[in-house]
């Protein structure tokens, strides 16, 4: 019995049928919003020249689009936990889709900041939560494997977009590549139009299921449990509670697990994006020329592909799943070794090694990234945890890159950057390893206590219900004699 | 009494040794140039105090020579003399545009002693001298066959160092200033010899011959040919009302003076000439390197078609060609309307399939209770289960 918590969701979830879709439609949401912005970098030269800027004021817009989508995470898990998923996921894409739209128009860089930045920023992150949010509540034990699959999503979209973005450059030029990608992003609203949420049958309450009265009790309970967290808080709590914690659970600070995750990634968020931004220009300082440059990435990304679904259907599998913590650590501190290893790669065949390597270990870590957050959390608190979580790893993201950047400059050396990535990496994992056993430990304790507490209670009703039944019968006796 | 007078002697030359004359740390070497070169001779001296440096040039026979100074700027500006006076005395002088007459013998000069200017004593006990010999020569003929490759497509070329005296150890070729690989050798002493198979404007520019010689002579074959021209892109496109700009760029050797736009006539092919002054929308920079034309304000009609960039050198013309296609504003509206259309289509195709595949469920998408409705309907059966048994 894995020692997770909160896995009482009040219902089965359907771990299959419909839940395939859901993995597919969020397979194209969660594509979109990692990948767009990436895609987006091939149109800066010429917007650049355009709008005579430098260089670093059109790198700003990959980051306020970044920042935008990480910051959006706490509004996007409020409004699922108000709404549901679908919705939210639907008026994300026509966010972006006007964002896109609004920009083809723009006259000035701010005009992009504002249109692709902000609004295209804050409609990613409402493809983002909900999509991630959606899968736990189809899935329970085919969970990890889900994950992976819609975590898949990201390299795939973005080594469509790729060359998508090329070709549409060169036949429409940038202003309308950008009305035409909006209307391609606009696809996430039929992905959100399949994210049907998922019918949660009242069944399965054993200590209810014999008196009248208390099952019509025990089907609102239910439904309360699986609707929002912060629903059942404010029913239960009363109305003096503040308005943000009726959106989003901010107890989830107390919660252990949560705390690991949350340090752990944080640290972890400085070293995770800067080894892919530094791969290409790497392999030139090496001397390599660009189109082997290019193929590195390509390499990189194509074992990222395939070790997703791998990695997910490897968490699913019963040796792994009761302790998959332990295998994000050895996600984690994989990619910091691999990192620290790089700067020994020689020659272009090593850093072909190096990117085959780099692929797997990020794949890895890309698709238990949100598998172990809900195993921590459980699927009903998961919304309001991604959203906290993407909304303080905002800072290390965005940070990454440009002190990764300026190691590069002050050394004028490589090397020093992927030591920096490399501690920032294993010393997470190190921590996660830990502080995971410990966890465990006190999960086990902990539910150790409960079933004890359980038996004893279950013992109690039953005791008060077998009493409850005879009243009745003896009634009925006297009734129909 | 001797031995007090030894010892005061010693002391007192104790005493003075602390005042060293001067002595030279790097004297001047001789040098052999040709005319119209430079040549430099260099000159350091140590002593305390630091000793003055002069340089001094002597013409003629032993014993009626002629001793003449030279300072900086002598000789017409080609004489430049710079000294530092930091710890020791350094001093190098520059000799440019050599010519027969700067032949002769070149002395540094140098004295620490408080007297040395004194016109009452003879200034060869003051001073310490060091002579260096320049000699400097004709350039010696060297034959270069052909003197010049003009638009052939092969060619070898040859060089003989004959009528010299200076002794050779070896040869080798140049490329604009670059050492061709596999020609330095030091079996071709005077005669070198280079073969171009295929000449295009990769192998075009100065060639040289360079004689291993004391000092190096060389000689310069040019290689010309027509301006290879090519645009930077054969299709160009852009957007109406905005402004693009055609490239053409080229190599070889020599590189294009004249650089000519023209726009080929719609209708009839014919070459309209464009210039700065034919339209204030175009803007034509060039450089012997590449030639830019900026077309502002674009009209899809008017500007779309065919533009001949055409470089000249002192050989001849080449051209290229670009296609430019100019988009209309609303280009990219259609496959956008498209692609809209076709997510309405999908998004009505999916919720009428939810909506008739179950439609007692599916009633409230966004509302959480839709649980009750379904327990509604089941406790209504076990209502009738009671029912029926209560009846019972």
């Amino acid at each position: 019995m894995p020692p997770t918590a909160a896995t009482n969701l009040g219902y089965k979830p359907p771990d299959g049928g419909w839940g395939w879709v859901v993995v597919f439609a969020s397979f194209i949401s969660i594509g979109f919003s990692y990948a767009f912005p990436k895609s987006l970098t091939i149109y800066f030269k010429e917007i650049q020249e355009y709008f005579s800027v430098s260089y670093s004021e059109i790198a700003w817009l990959s980051s306020v689009m970044l920042a935008s989508m990480y910051a959006g995470g706490p509004i996007s898990s409020m409004l699922v936990n108000r709404y549901g998923s679908r919705p939210v996921v639907m008026v994300g894409g026509l966010l972006v889709c006007t964002g896109m739209a609004l920009a083809s128009l723009g006259t000035t860089i701010i005009h992009l900041y504002l249109c692709v930045g902000v609004i295209g920023g804050f409609g990613l992150a409402f493809n983002l939560q909900p999509a991630l949010t959606i899968i736990g509540t189809y899935f329970q034990v085919k969970r990890p494997l889900a994950n992976g699959l819609a975590m898949t999503g990201s390299p795939v979209v973005l080594s469509t977009l790729a060359p998508l973005n090329q070709f549409l450059f060169d036949s429409f030029g940038w202003r309308g590549s950008f009305l035409i990608l909006g209307s391609i992003v606009l696809n996430c609203c039929v992905a959100g139009a399949l994210m049907r949420p998922v019918i949660k049958p009242a069944q399965f309450q054993p200590d209810n299921d014999l008196s009248m009265s208390s099952r019509k009790g025990s089907v609102e309970a239910a439904a309360e449990n699986v609707g929002s967290q912060s629903g059942e808080n404010s029913k239960n709590r009363s109305t003096g509670q503040s308005f943000v914690s009726r959106y989003i659970d901010i107890s989830l600070f107390t919660h252990r697990g949560f705390l690991i995750y949350l340090i752990g990634n944080v640290v972890m968020f400085f070293g995770f994006f800067a080894p892919v931004v530094f791969l290409a220009p790497y392999a030139k300082h090496q001397g390599t020329d660009e189109y082997s440059a290019a193929l590195l990435l390509s390499i990189f990304a194509l074992v990222d592909m395939f070790i997703r679904p791998v990695t997910g259907f490897l968490g699913n599998s019963k040796w792994v799943r009761p302790r998959i913590q332990y295998f994000f650590s050895f996600a984690v501190s994989y990619n910091g070794v691999c990192h620290l290893l790089c700067p020994l790669a020689s020659g272009y065949g090593g850093l072909v090694v190096y990117a085959v390597f780099f692929g797997l270990a990020f794949g890895m870590l890309s698709a238990l990234l949100f598998e172990v957050l809900m195993d921590l959390v459980g699927a009903h608190r998961f919304s309001s945890a991604v959203g906290l979580v993407t909304i303080i790893e905002c800072g290390p993201v965005l940070l990454g890159p440009p002190i990764s950047g300026a190691l590069v400059d002050i050394f004028g050396d490589y090397k020093y950057m992927y030591y920096a990535c490399g501690v920032f990496m294993l010393v997470p994992g190190i921590f996660f390893f830990i502080m995971h056993y410990y966890n465990y430990k006190k999960l086990n304790e902990e539910q150790r206590q409960s079933v004890v507490v359980d038996l004893m209670t279950s013992e109690e009703t039953v005791e008060l219900k077998i009493s409850q039944i005879k009243k009745p019968c003896n009634k009925t006796e006297d009734g129909s004699f | 009494m001797k031995l007090l007078w030894a010892v005061a002697a010693l002391l007192l030359s104790c005493w003075r040794a602390d005042a060293s004359t001067a002595g030279f740390i790097i004297s001047p070497l001789s040098k052999m140039k040709l005319i119209n070169d430079s040549v430099e001779l260099h000159c350091e001296v140590i002593g305390n105090p630091i000793p003055e440096v002069q340089w001094w040039f002597i013409e003629g026979e032993e014993s009626s020579e002629t001793f003449t100074q030279l300072f900086d700027g002598a000789r017409n500006e080609r004489v430049r003399v710079n000294a530092t006076y930091i710890e020791h005395a350094t001093s190098t002088i520059h000799l440019l545009s050599l010519t027969l007459d700067d032949t002769g013998t070149y002395e540094c000069r140098a004295s620490n002693d408080p007297d040395r200017n004194d016109l009452k004593k003879t200034p060869k006990i003051k001073w310490i001298r060091s002579q260096a010999n320049i000699i400097v020569i004709e350039s010696p003929k060297i034959t270069a066959d052909p003197t010049e490759v003009v638009n052939q497509t092969s060619a070898i070329l040859r060089c003989n160092l004959t009528e010299s005296n200076l002794s050779s150890k070896g040869s080798y070729w140049t490329l604009n200033g670059k050492v061709i690989e596999d020609t330095k050798s030091d079996v071709n002493k005077y005669h070198a010899q280079l073969s171009l198979e295929k000449i295009t404007h990769a192998e075009s520019g100065p060639y040289e011959c360079v004689f291993d010689t004391e000092p190096q002579v060389k000689q310069t074959i040019e290689v010309k040919v027509l301006p290879s021209v090519g645009a930077y892109k054969h299709s160009e496109h852009g957007n109406e009302n905005d402004k693009v700009v055609l490239k053409c760029v080229a190599h070889g050797y020599p590189l294009p003076t004249d650089w000519v736009w023209f726009k080929e006539d719609a209708e009839d092919g014919r070459e309209m000439p464009i210039s700065n002054f034919t339209n204030e929308r175009y803007n034509i920079k060039s450089t012997p390197n590449q030639t830019l034309l900026t077309i502002d304000e674009l009209d899809m009609e008017g500007d779309s078609g065919n533009y001949i960039c055409s470089g000249t050198n002192e050989l001849g013309t080449n051209t290229d060609k670009i296609k430019l296609r100019v988009r209309s504003r609303l280009a990219a509206l259609w496959p956008f309307l498209g692609i809209v259309a076709e997510v309405i289509i999908l998004v009505t195709i999916i919720f009428i399939y939810e909506k008739r595949r179950k439609p007692d469920e599916v009633n409230d998408d966004d509302d959480v209770g839709s649980a009750p409705l379904k327990s509604n309907s089941t406790s209504n059966h076990k209502d009738k289960n009671v029912r029926q048994r209560n009846s019972n």
